[in-house]
């Protein structure tokens, strides 16, 4: 049903005469009004089909009403039941049925029914709820008795089904696949030749070892789980601006896969990693999209809405990733697959709701360090900066003064004693000019042009935009776009500064825009008068004694020694020498201190939301996991971090039937492209149940007894006969098993988009394996009217691999985007395998495909020579790990012949064989 | 299936073939990541209806769920809110209430602190038999209004422009869903197996507010995404720089040599049939997508209807070059066509977003959008193509009644703004919904944005129920767990 929100108040009801039966005999549910509901509302509120969130077919769901407002039936009471509004308005966008008013006799009858007290009663219903809580996953793990393996599972299932493991696959195609599997890159020629050759009973236990200790395998299964947790390197939202610290957290990723972090800890540390020494870890908590606080309405419903969606996104992010469960839907009314109520949906926002997104100081000692280093650092600018200005030539004083610039300018004269000051802007560069700070220095070098010191300013006119654009701005010591004046006439303006007390001034100093970001609005021609007392304004500097602006040639900051005297010259570099190094420290400081980990401070007060709107809040919630799996609770008032605790510590204790379970099933994706439960998010009732409930279970039993260890379980898995096994099909099992749910051959796949790359740069010889650090770009420009326009041609950070790529959410790379790459904008817990025209399109045209097979031609004639055959075999060699058939040379040599060694390697890039883990 | 695979190749035909990929399916369509591509079909087969995708050809023409009245969609898109009281939506009470406070009105809108009321800022007059007022700012739009069914009661989620133009484009106020564009061709892909099933023609000043999300394809496949394509800027990729076309028909013709060897060693694999087949269609999109957007073969005067001869308002000429464009797409059966007017944010100097200088900006910004927009319209119609072609006019949500403090424009307004749509199945002449006397609130016959993207859906033959996809144990659809018909404006 739709909202009675905006429905004023309860519609006097127009109460129709006709009447079933005799007036004294009491309307009898079953006999009287369920045929009714039958007839005009279970298609729509019964059984699965519950519109609106209202059901009419179980009386303890019907009695508590739809999601959008309270009861619909409020026993006694037809005229202030929303069930009767409905089906009696005149408003035919909210008539309920739809199709049609029910009869006269028909709303009479259910009117005296609710009249009469609205007896439904109990027993009569023709169906049950199901209990949500008897569901496999939110029962203990069921491990048989016995000694068992992943085989022993897989066949057991085979011989029900008639099914039979396929013969092992060749041994090279085999280290090919556990290569793609576990570290994301193919692995060398050389290395398949040595296994293949390599007759040590233990080879493959060995060749596995080595892949698990390789720093690549952090780089591949991080990306699985940065995945899932929509990781990114933006903001998201229309502005998506960068989020220039977030790449601490993929950091701590990628080193904790590597260092086979216990699964526990991991989780732990993500929530609590403030506690546990690991700062970053705990930006799994800000991994979303969220609004920045310029984009939020200044209204307080758009502030409290805000609030809530960013609650929101951390509370899914917690329940999808680690137990599988989306308890989002509670956000509105009661999950109606899943046994999670408002109630626990808020009280699992009672955990975090202490958590702002937000860059966090990281306390590693380098980063304390560092810090200490760039505070002191920028002292000693901004003293360095005060003594320059002394070296700037004095106005009128016959030489030439530098042009003005966006970011700083100095004005300096004789010292002269006044009370008031005024800048008069007479032209800009473009549109209404603007001014972030005018500061006005003694000669003891104190700014008194300060409202804190008592300053006032006026102006001829401004252009307010509240928290940007206002007039107190100019003397507010602040600096940058957001902490400006605006005057309202295009092209000039004026500002005048009245001191507390006569000052004796020897210099002023003003800008544009202190933070480098604006050049337009700038002031071109100005002029600067104190005030003579009386009608007397005194001219102390102007525009006229300097150069001509000059667009083209704008150096931002650049101090210019210009009319200084030798002496004067020479300090004067002296000190900007020494400047440039300390602002290059403190850029690099700046990199290492801080982390997009969220900001801890005190909880908000969380109350269960009606409808999950924020402007209908309830009764306070407490901290509480989800009552379906027990009841430990904090009170309403506990701490921020012990909130987070009593979550973590829940999470990973090891009797919670999810947090395994659903952990060993993402690992088993990671390698077969499905899991055994095919919906990796969903555990619940909606979900799939996995095809082999115990292999499941003694997985998750495993990986609890290894300590939690997901190298571990990588070596089970690739290690059996079930991994090994050939991925030929056999039509006579396909017509059985054709999802290949039952694992009788293995299922190959194409690589992903960060494989694809990253193995074409590994081949061509290009791939730079620097990790860790800030991301490099994939595009030159971000955002604004050009939207982000990609890199075309990569050097240097640009060859890293694609999990160091800068994480633009929302705007996938360009060439590589196509091939199902997530955009970071919602949670992707399985990748999709689509194909299209334009991957075509992209892979076979693309600059990037141009490049690297140009690379790869090259390295291969470096490495064999002039020598055709020789070429082609190597670089099939280097693509395909194996050597070309007689036929392919004879089809190939002349193509290479007459088009060149590129052109092969650009169809190697495209080929099937090149793009499918075998 | 015919009409497309007549062009391709003995190898592409054999493929492609509809038997042939019907009796591989069970063996070639066998794995789990497939099943996902085909919308989880293979999951939950019996509780929902979704598409079957043929991997070897997912723009293929799939049937809708009941017969529809519009083939393809063309959604005039104007970013940044368009104020509903400077358009359709005519309220004679403000004049008189002009330059006076709103009584009890809000003290505080999404920018900030509200001024008075003000009147609408252009003259209105009525047109057509529908007497229906519409504002001097669009005087060729103006006189279509007998075709147009407008719906004055929408109201949206959230008053800031990215999540609002989300919700406009994707039913959720949060990155990352599917676009409207995005479930339309996977449900049913194109008529046109040559071009882009989906194309985003972006605004010749910029994209617009939202970008790329809103033509972005969410979870759904990235077979379903948007492609860019503008009179400005062609679709990347088209072509390698550099490379002659000799060494590439070489590079095509050994790549699909190896290929089908490979495959023969691989027998029964759909994957590797559909990369093959997806090469024979992108060489297919190099020929016909550069065609398309070649318009030196539209007469003169048609390029004067649209304006596209006004060499002297740069923007304007190219907006129209973007709504001939959008009429050639449809002409070859793209299904879905997203025509952006108005761009990034701005202050309101190149979209829709007046704050503070509304009548100002909207002089310019309405120049720009009408004669190409209503040429659009009536060409569609001479050509006979508006019968099987709905177009939509929208944006993302309206303006306050008031001028902001101290501006000369509006604030954000989500309870009521105005949205319309033209075309097949469409009721012309009407005007559904109706906001309160000074503009502010929708009061009657209320409509979250919701339901008129299931009023698109149905008019294309959707059912907004069933058409879902499983995503992170959700049953997700364009209309969340909403929606319903606006039938007062369907015919």
């Amino acid at each position: 049903m739709p909202s009675l929100r905006h429905l004023v108040a309860p519609v006097a009801i127009a109460i129709f005469a006709a009447n079933p039966g005799s007036a004294a005999e009491p309307i009898d549910f079953v006999r009287d009004v369920r045929p009714i509901f039958e007839a005009h509302c279970y298609e729509c509120h019964a059984g699965d089909t519950q519109e609106s969130g209202l059901r009419l077919d179980v009386k303890s769901v019907a009695m508590k009403g739809g999601d959008n407002h309270g009861p619909d039936i409020v026993p006694g009471k037809s005229n202030h039941s929303p069930l009767v509004e409905f089906i009696t308005t005149d408003d035919s966008s909210h008539l309920m049925p739809p199709s049609g008013r029910m009869s006269d006799t028909e709303i009479n009858t259910l009117v005296r029914w609710i009249d009469e007290g609205a007896v439904w009663p109990d027993g009569v219903d023709l169906v049950t709820l199901k209990d949500t809580r008897d569901h496999w996953s939110f029962k203990p793990l069921a491990v048989p008795h016995g000694t068992h393996s992943i085989d022993s599972f897989v066949i057991a299932k085979h011989r029900d089904l008639g099914l039979e493991m396929s013969p092992p696959a060749e041994r090279s195609k085999w280290l090919r696949r556990v290569t793609f599997d576990l570290t994301g890159l193919p692995p060398t020629y050389e290395q398949v030749t040595a296994f293949v050759n390599d007759d040590r009973i233990d080879a493959y236990e060995r060749a596995v070892d080595g892949l698990l200790s390789s720093a690549r395998y952090g780089e591949r299964w991080g990306q699985h789980w940065l995945d899932v947790v929509r990781y990114a390197d933006t903001h998201g939202f229309e502005v998506n601006t960068e989020r220039p610290n977030a790449w601490p957290y993929r950091d701590y990723v990628i080193r904790a896969f590597n260092s086979d972090k216990p699964y526990n800890r991991f989780i732990q540390e993500q929530l609590t990693g403030d506690l546990l020494g690991e700062d970053a870890a705990t930006g799994f908590l800000v991994t979303a999209s969220v609004l920045l606080p310029g984009q939020i309405g200044k209204d307080e419903p758009s502030i409290r809405l805000a609030r809530q969606d960013a609650l929101d996104e951390i509370v899914n992010n917690i329940s999808q990733t680690f137990l599988g469960l989306s308890v989002g839907c509670a956000r509105c009314h009661d999950h109606k697959f899943d046994p999670i109520t408002a109630e626990d949906y808020y009280a699992m926002q009672a955990f975090v709701a202490g958590v702002e997104y937000g860059d966090r100081e990281l306390r590693t000692p380098e980063a304390v360090a560092a810090r200490q280093q760039a505070e002191w650092a920028q002292a000693r600018i901004k003293a360095i900066d005060d003594e320059l200005s002394r070296y700037v030539p004095l106005a009128n004083s016959g030489t030439k003064r530098p042009m003005v610039n966006a970011r700083q300018n100095v004005d300096r004269f004789a010292s002269i004693t006044t009370d008031r000051l005024r800048f008069n802007i007479l032209s800009t560069n473009n549109l209404e000019p603007c001014i972030d700070e005018l500061e006005v220095f003694n000669s003891q070098g104190v700014n008194v042009a300060l409202s804190a010191s008592g300053a006032t300013v006026a102006a001829s006119g401004s252009n307010t935009s509240p928290d940007r654009h206002e007039l107190r701005f100019a003397i507010d010591g602040e600096y940058g776009n957001s902490r400006s004046w605006m005057s309202n006439e295009m092209g000039k303006g004026w500002l005048e500064i009245c001191f507390q007390d006569p000052q004796t001034i020897d210099r002023v100093v003003w800008g544009r825009d202190r933070q480098g970001k604006f050049k337009d609005r700038l002031t071109i021609d100005y002029s600067i008068e104190v005030h003579g007392g009386g009608e007397a304004w005194i001219n102390v500097a102007d525009s006229s004694d300097r150069q001509t602006f000059d667009p083209a040639n704008q150096k931002i900051g650049d101090f210019s020694t210009d009319g200084l005297t030798p002496e004067e010259s020479i300090a004067a570099k002296a000190l900007i020498t020494e400047k440039r190094s300390l602002e290059k420290l403190v850029r690099t400081a700046g990199q290492q201190q801080q982390v997009f980990a969220g900001v801890f401070r005190t909880p908000d007060d969380i109350r269960l939301l009606n409808r999950g709107d924020p402007e209908q809040p309830q009764d306070p919630v407490a901290p509480t996991i989800p009552s379906a799996f027990g009841d430990e609770s904090l009170p309403l008032d506990s701490d921020e971090s012990q909130r987070r605790q009593l979550l973590a510590d829940w999470l990973v204790r090891s009797d919670n039937p999810l947090t395994a379970r659903v952990m060993v099933n993402r690992i088993w994706q990671g390698h077969f492209g499905g899991g055994l439960v095919e919906t990796p998010s969903d555990f619940g009732n909606n979900g799939i149940p996995p095809s082999h409930p115990e292999l499941l279970d003694w997985l998750a039993a495993e990986f609890i007894r290894s300590g939690w260890s997901v190298k571990q379980m990588h070596r089970l898995i690739v290690l059996s006969d079930t991994y090994r096994q050939s991925s030929q099909i056999r039509d006579d099992f396909a017509a059985i098993d054709s999802d290949v749910r039952y694992f009788w051959r293995y299922p190959s796949h194409r690589l992903e988009a960060e494989a694809i790359r990253d193995s074409m740069l590994a081949v061509s010889g290009k791939l730079n394996l620097k990790m860790y650090g800030r991301g490099y770009d994939l595009f030159n420009q971000r955002g604004g009217l050009s939207g982000f326009v990609p890199v075309e041609s990569y050097q240097g950070d640009g060859l890293r691999r694609m999990i160091y790529a800068h994480k633009v959410r929302r705007e996938t790379e360009a060439v590589f985007g196509a091939f199902d790459c997530p955009d970071a904008g919602q949670s992707t817990a399985i990748r999709l395998e689509s194909t299209t025209p334009i991957q075509a399109l992209n892979l076979f045209n693309s600059r990037f495909t141009i490049d690297q097979s140009a690379a790869l031609a090259q390295r291969v004639i470096d490495e064999v020579g002039n020598d055709v055959v020789k070429q082609i075999t190597r670089s099939f060699q280097h693509t395909l790990q194996r050597n070309p058939g007689v036929d392919e040379l004879s089809e190939i040599t002349p193509v290479v012949r007459q088009h060149g060694l590129a052109t092969l390697c650009r169809v190697l890039f495209n080929s099937n064989e090149f793009l499918f883990v075998p | 299936m015919n009409k497309s695979s007549g062009q391709l190749s003995l190898a592409g035909h054999a493929l492609l073939d509809r038997r042939n990929f019907l009796s591989n399916s069970a063996t070639a369509l066998g794995s789990i990541a497939l099943a996902n591509l085909l919308g989880g079909d293979g999951l939950l087969a019996s509780e929902s209806d979704r598409p079957v995708i043929d991997p070897a050809n997912p723009y293929a023409p799939r049937a809708s769920h009941f017969p529809a009245k519009a083939k393809n969609v063309i959604v005039i898109f104007c970013a940044g809110a368009v104020s509903q009281l400077e358009t359709w939506d005519y309220k004679p009470e403000l004049i008189k209430w002009d330059d006076k406070p709103l009584p009890g009105g809000p003290a505080v809108t999404f920018q900030g602190p509200a001024g008075n009321l003000a009147k609408p800022q252009y003259p209105f007059r009525q047109y057509g038999e529908s007497g229906k007022w519409v504002s001097d700012m669009i005087p060729h739009l103006a006189e279509l209004t007998d075709d147009i069914a407008f719906v004055h009661s929408l109201t949206s989620k959230s008053n800031t422009h990215g999540p609002a133009e989300n919700f406009l484009s994707t039913g959720f106020v949060l990155d990352g869903f599917p676009s409207l564009g995005s479930w339309v061709t996977y449900a049913l892909g194109s008529e046109s197996q040559d071009l882009p099933a989906y194309v985003a023609i972006p605004d010749p000043r910029g994209v617009p507010q939202n970008g790329s999300n809103n033509w972005g394809p969410g979870f759904l496949p990235a077979a379903f995404q948007g492609t860019t394509l503008s009179s400005k800027s062609p679709v990347r990729h088209l072509a390698a720089n550099g490379v002659s076309a000799d060494a590439d028909i070489a590079a095509r013709s050994l790549l699909q040599k190896l290929n089908a060897k490979h495959i023969e060693a691989n027998p029964g694999d759909g994957k590797l049939a559909a990369r093959i087949a997806s090469y024979e269609l992108a060489a297919r999109m190099q020929l016909s997508v550069p065609e398309i957007n070649d318009l030196s073969t539209e007469p003169e005067h048609i390029l004067k209807m649209y304006g596209a001869d006004q060499t002297h308002n740069a923007d304007k000429a190219a907006f129209a070059k973007n709504c001939i464009l959008a009429r050639r797409l449809v002409e070859k059966g793209v299904r879905f066509v997203q025509l952006f007017n108005g761009a990034y944010a701005s202050g309101g100097k190149l979209n829709w977003d007046g704050h503070n200088a509304l009548k100002e900006q909207y002089d310019v910004h309405a120049e720009i959008m009408d004669q190409p927009a209503a040429a659009l319209i009536r060409d569609l119609k001479q050509r006979g193509l508006l019968e099987s072609t709905l177009v939509v006019w929208c944006t993302e949500f309206g303006r306050m009644p008031f001028f902001q403090k101290g501006a000369k424009g509006r604030d954000h307004n989500p309870d009521g703004f105005t949205c319309w749509m033209t075309g097949a199945g469409v009721k012309p002449g009407v005007s559904h919904g109706v906001t309160d006397e000074l503009g502010q609130k929708a009061v009657e016959n209320v409509h979250p944005l919701y339901h008129f993207n299931a009023t698109i859906l149905h008019l294309l033959g959707l059912d907004y129920e069933r058409l879902s996809f499983e995503h992170n144990g959700i049953q997700r659809r364009l209309t969340n767990v909403e929606g319903r018909l606006i039938r007062e404006i369907l015919a």
